[in-house]
Parts: C-alpha cells; structure tokens; sequence
C-alpha cells in the first residue's frame, strides 16, 4: 500500500547477474595486465600517463557502472557522482593554472616586476650606443668625469625624493584648511 | 471505563499502523524504497567528499610530478609494481565478492551473503600484509616520509642527498596510508555486516548497510585504481 504511494517506485531492486559481475571482474584484471604491460614499453613519458590514467580511468567507470550499479539506479546519484568528479577536475586545472606557469622560482630578483622594468628602462636611456662605446685613449678623463656627475645626479634625485613628498602631503593639508576656511 | 476503551482504541490503532510499517522502517519515510534510496544518496554524497578529500593529495601529486619529474622517475622506480600489481588484482576481486554478497543478500541466500562478506573481508587483509611486506622493505633502507628520510642500501642509496626525492616518499606514503586506513575501516565494517548477517538481520526487503558498506568499498578500490599506475607504473 505505502509502496503506491511513492511515485517511480518500485518494489524489487535490480539484481545483478551473477554473469555480468564475473565479466566485469575479468574485464577489470584484463585491463590491469594491459596497464602494466604498456607501462613496460616507454612510448615517451606523456603517451605513457596519458594510456595509464585511461586505462585507470576505463576500471573505474566499469566499477561505478556496474559494482557500484550506477547504470540501473535513480539518476540522481549518477549526477552527484558527475558533479563532485567535475569538481576535481576543476580543482586540478585550476591548480595547474597557477603552479604551471610560475617560471622559475629558483631565479627570481628581490624587486617587483614593475620596479624591475623601471630599472630595464633607465639602464636603456643611458645606452651610450655605439658611437660612444668607441673609446679613444683621451677620452678616459672624459668618461671619469660623466660617471662621477651621474652617480652625483642619482644621490640628489634620491635625496629629493622625501623632501618632495613631505611637500605633497604638506600642500593636501593647507588644502583641507582652506576648505574648512570656504564651509565657515 | 472511558479512559480504558480509549486507550484500547489506540493500542488497536498502533497496532495496525505497525502491520503496514515493517520494523527497518522509519516512520518519517513513506516507504522502503524511499528510505533506500535516501540512505543510497546520503553514501554517494560521503563517497564524493571521500573523492574529494583524495582528490588533493592527488593535485599535490600532480604539482610535485610536473615540477620534478625526474626525481619523481628515479623515486617512483624503487617501488615494486610487482607487489603493487598483485594488490590491484587482490582488492579488485574483493569489490567483486562484496558485489556478490549484495547478490546474494537480494536473493535472501544468507549462506552465501556471508561467506562472501569474509571472503572480502580476508581479500582485504591480504591487501594489507602485502602493504606491511611493502612499508617494511622500504623502512629497513631507511625510506621514511618527511625529515626521516635517509635512503641507504643498494636500491636506494642513489637517492641519498637528491633534492626533493624525501617528497616524493612523503606523498606515496600519505597516499598509501590513508588509502590503507581506508582499508581497516572498511575490514571493520565489513566484518559487522557480516556477523549481523549471521544473526539473521538482512532480507531481500532489507539490506541497506550491506549495501552501503559496498559502496564504501568499490570506492576504496576505485581509490586504489588510480593510485597503482601513477605511483608504481608511470
């Protein structure tokens, strides 16, 4: 009585053959000998991955299917099964998104990229070019005397470089006083 | 006088309601099948945060593979795909007598239900030797996961100093071993089913933690499934 009452229902459960259950078992133990068979071979490491986790991937879905009896139960544990699996898909590809193209992490500078660039830009505006590469043995005092004025420049910019911004903060508070002056 | 025919019209009430409820039957469930199939969701639901609780120690696996794959060639190596083979064929057959026992369970053959319940149960203590056979060799050369790790002898003194070889021990054995606690927790369950199908529990009306526990189990060899190629083979 209860059981017509619950719609879609019913009452035996599917059994499964005791023939289907050996078949998939001896499907299963093929597959594991060719799996290890294969990896004997060396068809380059990635066709190696790639056919191992096939097979692996082949052994499952048997077992999912038809140990597990996917195939003959409600749909809806097929589609909490398909989903968590699609989770650790995503899970795993995202992963690789980042560690997959970190460079090389053994070779990395202590500054940011942006400062570095900075830097790769300043380095080429002092580019002498060619013309100026070609030294004559009388330009050597020449030459002492632009570094010492370039290494004199670089100190003073540094040094400038507190001063002008204690100036900027300086100038946004006269700024907020004035406007304070306007509103009374 | 009143009290009393009341209470015998309720006794008589319950008594019917119970001939239409069987006793496994929970009453905030309309039916058998809709308890079954509740309780069948409710495992698939576990069996995927069981999915996703290896799936990170195999994104982990992947990580370490893709930054060092040739220490992980040389490491990988020193396992012995011959035992780990025979591991896979041993715990396949066990998903295939625990798939034989719900058979068995549907078709209320209480024997057989139970002998193939042990005959799992035993499959998964072979499993679990062989692994104690695996770990032993590698502990006596010195093989431990983490800071342990200090390889000596003929098969595995070449990995002495290598970097991050200690790594790749550390995540087959974090992999195994939960793998492997997998196991013992099943062997555990598997043999409560099995003395309470001797006690007569099971019918073919009623057999949902035989075939609860089947579900845990196909998944701890579909675990076993992807771990044997990618530690052992590849």
């Amino acid at each position: 009585m209860a059981h017509s009452e619950y719609p879609g229902s019913e009452h035996d459960h599917h059994i499964i053959p005791k023939k289907t259950l050996f078949s998939v078992f001896g499907a299963l133990v093929m597959l594991t000998i060719l799996t290890v068979a294969v990896a004997q071979v060396d068809l380059g490491s990635a066709i190696n991955i790639v056919l191992a986790l096939a097979v692996a991937s082949a052994k499952a879905s048997l077992v999912v299917t038809f140990f597990m009896a996917l195939k003959y139960d409600k749909k809806v544990n097929t589609m909490v099964f398909s989903i968590g699996t699609l989770f650790v898909g995503i899970f795993l590809v995202f992963t690789l998104f980042d560690t997959a193209f970190r460079g090389d992490l053994g070779n990395v500078g202590i500054e940011t990229i942006s400062a570095e660039k900075r830097t790769e830009k300043k380095l080429k505006a002092r580019d002498p070019g060619a013309a100026g590469l070609a030294i004559a043995p009388g330009d050597s005092a020449r030459l002492t005397d632009q570094l010492a004025a370039d290494t004199t420049a670089a100190a003073d910019s540094a040094a400038a470089a507190p001063d002008s911004a204690a100036a900027a903060s300086g100038g946004d508070h006269g700024g907020g006083g004035s406007d304070h002056g306007g509103g009374g | 006088m009143a009290t009393t025919a009341t209470q015998t019209a309720e006794k008589a009430q319950a008594a019917e309601e119970h001939e239409h409820h069987p006793s496994h039957l929970e009453h905030h469930f309309v039916s058998s099948e809709q308890q079954f199939d509740s309780a069948k969701m409710g495992m698939w639901l576990f069996l995927i945060t069981e999915i996703l609780l290896f799936s990170g120690m195999f994104v982990a696996y992947t990580v370490y593979r893709a930054w060092h794959p040739e220490v992980f060639a040389t490491a990988s190596a020193t396992l012995n795909w011959k035992l780990g083979g025979i591991n896979t064929l041993v715990l396949l057959a066990s998903s295939l007598t625990v798939a034989l026992s719900i058979h068995y369970a549907q078709k209320e053959n209480r024997k057989m239900l139970v002998t193939n319940l042990l005959v799992t149960l035993a499959l998964a203590g072979v499993f679990l030797v062989i692994k104690y056979f695996e770990y032993t060799a590698k502990f006596e050369h010195g093989v431990f996961p983490g800071e342990a790790f200090a390889p000596h002898g003929h098969h595995y003194e070449h990995m002495a100093g290598m970097p991050y070889a200690a790594q790749f021990f550390s995540i087959y054995f974090v992999m195994t071993g939960i793998h492997g606690v997998h196991v013992v927790i099943g062997m555990i369950v598997i043999g409560w089913m099995a003395t309470r199908a001797m006690r007569g529990h099971f019918s073919a009306e009623w057999y949902t933690p035989v075939e609860l526990t089947g579900l845990y189990w196909h998944l701890v060899d579909i675990i076993w499934i992807f771990l044997f190629p990618l530690l052992y083979l590849i």
